[in-house]
């Protein structure tokens, strides 16, 4: 502490940096918690829409969590222990449902699968309904398997390939191989994908509200209450009731598994050759992959099909006219760019300045700051944004219908993603280096400036990456802040999708994916192949 | 009169519960070469890193000539370390890390210029200023953190195992020519170890640590001749330490009883009185061995060889004598080739070393 109030220009970022999270994090949370009643809490049993919202959800998460563990975890394998051919290109098209938005795979399944589906209907002529749990199943599988995939690909590649060669030295092959040495050495990291997965189903928002139906989960009843009833308390014991799994999924997963996980995941990738599968193994490992990766191209198919096609289901002319509408009606389309352009900027720069106090300084609370930046990540979107709708519609800030509230909940919510990389980032930099600097004459913040920051480039760019795709694509924390005035693309075409115009959602879906893909682009053109995105 | 450069005054510094440093005092002088030795842990490390202001003491002073310095920060002290890991800066040229101090002083780019020519001159790395330290050699490395270090003109130099990561026959060489710079610059330097041979190789005076404390400070000689007590006897050098009891003193020599026999040595004013327990300590190059019984009778222990090991520029001998065992360097084994059965030890009286008893 008294290094810090030798440094007065520090000290000022540290207190603005408490008084960001404090009021854009902390703040609203408080609002939703505190603002039903103890008795609306315990009247949650009498309820009946609500006891089949809480079922619903514990349901999917069971369902969806699981499918998702076991397809991730069979593509991880496959991309880090077998030959697999097109083992590059699998691993792409793996990848692709971590860059768009979430709801786009329901909506896309709805065309390829619904009652008028293209493959469903128009090819195969069954009037097969995917509207329902089921079809929320498969959505969320697809839709957050990669990242499950992603994370144990680190925790199969993290394990010594020689602790594999020496359990074949000792006799161990194939089943036996894999049940006494792989599965328990990669245990705790899929706990810990596991647990990551669950909090994203938890979440899940876009998924249900376009292809679930009736069968509501807590964020779409939450939604519901606002929607239908504007019952505002509801809703809001509703998104407490789902905090709660979220946060204790999200403690158990950082402080338990996180810890266990940490040591194995940051050692170097030793790249050894792989031994060889048995064929029977490596062709059922490669023909499930591929179903899968066709299941992903489906989507993308489905959507850019849609978006140029006159009447789905029933009139397959191509036509031009629904990009007509996005065009000549494109204020949520730029809304959603330069919010999201502002907010990643902001967040990735608030993130790595967090990072950079608590790795780098010594001063009270520095792990309630590093737990306030990484908190964001518990939080289901839904609850995020009925905490921005109850605390800044009113004074002393009040936001309500502008740009800024949109702007702040994207910022906050994306902190633990840039935090999480600048953290990493500063572990790897070592402190030498500043010492030396230090050594050398220059203060906190010319260090800062010169050796730290250019060596954080990559994970900053990164960060701002993955933040800025987050942000253009969610659904859940905006939809209780847009008004007309500043609607965002993702909630026009939840508007579009209930109103039956199936061409112009898919137009305007596409055209943010586009987005999203020139960020991407311009990004790879910019600083090369340096940058690693989604490292968990 | 002697000039005091760098003085610690009772340094203690704790870590949570553990005492990393504890009370620690010395003086260092000018323009002198002062190591700290010592097993890891010992606080060593703490201390350079005290003195380099990278950790604030919990007791204590540090002075640099008469100024405090416990309060100034790191940037402040004009005291610039070479780190064990280098720590040169990755993403900038030998050049721009070399002047990187420099140009945190607001120096003209002329004159940066000039110094940082003039300092690759002087460590010979004048063909890399445009390298990132990527593209150059462990050697090279050491040496560009040396130049980074030495370009500030500091007041002291710190280098903290700055030769740990080299290999055998470099680090011989550096560690020359690193005493032959801070020589001709005269600057006084803190270096810190744990190779004992490296300390007495290249030190004008040697602090040997043990659990936070400084057990011995002197001159490299000293260190290796005169240990105080028995761990820097063991951790500096090969030890043969033999138990006994003081017989009886005279102005020139003491008699030490050890079970079957006396042994004599010279009396270097050791405090001590007849019949305190010591323990005497004598190094293996200085014990006389042969198969004949020697002329002179005294301190002469008969023996058997257990085994040897064959070293190069000397043998080393393993011998048993009665419950006790000796380890003896023979050097120049061309001569008498490998001796092996029953031996001869004399322990010339003037190489035994008395040190006090531990429990």
């Amino acid at each position: 502490m008294i290094k810090v109030l030798r440094e007065p220009l520090l000290l000022i970022i540290l207190l603005l940096v408490f008084l960001g999270l404090g009021f854009f994090v902390l703040y609203p949370m408080a609002s939703v918690l505190t603002y039903p009643g103890l008795q609306d809490f315990l009247s949650v049993p009498k309820n009946p829409r609500y006891l089949r919202a809480i079922y619903n959800t514990f349901i999917m998460v069971m369902l969806s969590t699981s499918s998702a563990i076991i397809v991730g975890f069979l593509f991880a394998y496959t991309f880090t222990r077998t030959n697999v051919p097109l083992k590059k290109i699998l691993r792409i098209i793996s990848l692709l449902p971590l860059f768009s938005p979430p709801f786009m795979i329901s909506f896309s399944y709805i065309l390829m699968f619904g009652r008028n589906g293209l493959i469903s209907y128009t090819l195969l002529g069954h009037r097969f309904d995917i509207i329902g749990w089921h079809g929320l199943w498969l959505s969320e599988t697809i839709a957050f398997f990669p990242l499950a995939a992603l994370i144990m690909e680190g925790v199969l590649q993290s394990i010594p390939p020689s602790l594999e060669y020496a359990g074949r030295n000792l006799g161990a092959t194939g089943l036996k191989l894999f049940r006494t040495i792989t599965l328990p050495l990669a245990r705790p990291g899929v706990a810990g994908a596991a647990l990551l997965v669950a909090i994203y189903v938890l979440a899940d928002f876009g998924n249900p509200i376009m292809i679930a139906g009736s069968f509501t989960v807590l964020p779409t009843e939450a939604w519901a209450r606002v929607s239908g009833w504007g019952d505002v308390t509801g809703a809001a014991v509703l998104t407490s009731i789902l905090l709660m799994p979220a946060f204790l999924f999200f403690l158990f997963q950082r402080y338990w598994v996180g810890k266990r996980q940490y040591t194995t995941i940051t050692g170097k990738v030793t790249l050894m050759d792989i031994p060889p599968t048995k064929w029977y193994i490596r062709w059922s490992l490669f023909i499930f992959c591929t179903i899968f990766s066709l299941l992903i191209l489906c989507i993308f198919f489905g959507l850019i099909a849609g978006a140029f096609t006159k009447g789905w289901g029933f009139d397959y002319t191509p036509t031009l006219k629904h990009w007509q509408h996005v065009f000549s009606y494109s204020k949520p389309l730029t809304n959603s760019l330069y919010f999201a352009l502002i907010a990643a900027l902001v967040s990735s720069s608030f993130a790595m300045v967090s990072a950079y106090l608590v790795c780098r300084k010594k001063f009270i609370a520095r792990r309630a700051l590093d737990f306030a930046a990484i908190l964001p990540a518990a939080i289901p979107g839904v609850f995020f944004g009925i905490g921005y709708s109850l605390s800044f519609n009113t004074p002393p800030l009040d936001l309500y219908g502008t740009s800024l509230i949109i702007i702040f909940s994207m910022i906050f919510w994306n902190i633990p993603i840039g935090y999480q990389t600048a953290y990493g980032g500063f572990q790897q930099i070592a402190s030498s280096l500043g010492e030396a600097a230090s050594n050398l004459g220059a203060g906190s913040l010319r260090i800062f400036w010169d050796i730290e920051l250019p060596l954080l480039k990559s994970a900053y760019i990164s960060a701002f990456i993955v933040s800025y795709i987050r942000a253009v694509t969610t659904l859940s924390v905006i939809i209780f802040l847009v008004t007309s005035t500043n609607i965002v693309a993702t909630f026009q075409i939840l508007n579009l999708v209930n109103d039956g115009f199936i061409g112009q959602g898919a137009a305007l879906t596409t055209a943010l994916l586009l987005l999203t893909f020139l960020i991407l682009g311009c990004a790879r053109f910019l600083f090369g192949r340096k940058i690693e995105l989604f490292r968990i | 009169m002697r000039d005091i450069h760098i003085k610690i005054r009772n340094l203690t510094k704790r870590f949570g519960d553990v005492v990393a440093l504890d009370k620690v005092s010395l003086e260092i002088e000018r323009g002198s070469f002062a190591t700290f030795l010592g097993p890891s842990g010992c606080g060593k490390t703490t201390t350079l890193r005290l003195l380099a202001g990278f950790y604030s003491a919990d007791e204590g002073e540090i002075f640099f000539g008469d100024r405090c310095v416990n309060e100034v920060p790191s940037h402040k002290r004009n005291a610039t370390m070479v780190f064990q890991d280098y720590a040169l800066f990755p993403h900038m040229t030998i050049f721009e890390n070399v002047s990187y101090g420099l140009k945190i002083m607001k120096l003209q780019t002329k004159e940066i210029e000039e110094r940082v020519e003039k300092t690759l001159k002087f460590l010979g790395l004048e063909g890399l200023r445009d390298r990132t330290p990527g593209m150059i050699s462990g050697g090279q490395q050491q040496r560009a953190a040396l130049a980074r270090a030495l370009i500030m003109e500091p007041e002291v130099l710190l280098l903290d195992e700055p030769l740990s990561n080299l290999d055998a026959k470099l680090r011989v060489n550096i560690r020359a020519e690193l005493r032959q710079i801070q020589k001709s610059l005269g600057i006084t330097t803190v270096y810190v170890t744990h190779d004992q041979e490296e300390a007495l190789a290249i030190s004008d005076s040697i602090a040997v640590m043990n659990k936070g404390k400084v057990v011995q400070f002197g001159p490299p000689w000293e260190i290796y001749y005169r240990p105080k007590n028995t761990f820097v006897a063991d951790f500096v050098g090969v030890a043969n330490f033999i138990r006994g009891k003081v017989s009886e003193i005279t102005s020139q020599n003491i008699f030490v009883n050890i079970e079957d026999q006396t042994l004599s040595l010279m009396n270097h004013q050791y405090q001590v009185s007849t019949g305190q327990r010591v323990v005497l300590n004598i190094r293996p190059e200085t014990i006389l061995m042969s198969k004949q019984i020697p002329e002179s009778h005294s301190n002469v222990l008969s023996g058997k060889i257990k085994t040897h090991t064959f070293v190069g520029q000397f043998i080393r001998y393993w011998v048993t004598s009665g419950r006790r065992e000796f380890i003896v360097d023979l050097h120049d084994p061309s001569s008498i080739g490998i001796l092996n059965g029953d031996v001869y030890l004399q322990l010339p009286s003037s190489k035994l070393h008395l040190l006090p008893a531990e429990d």
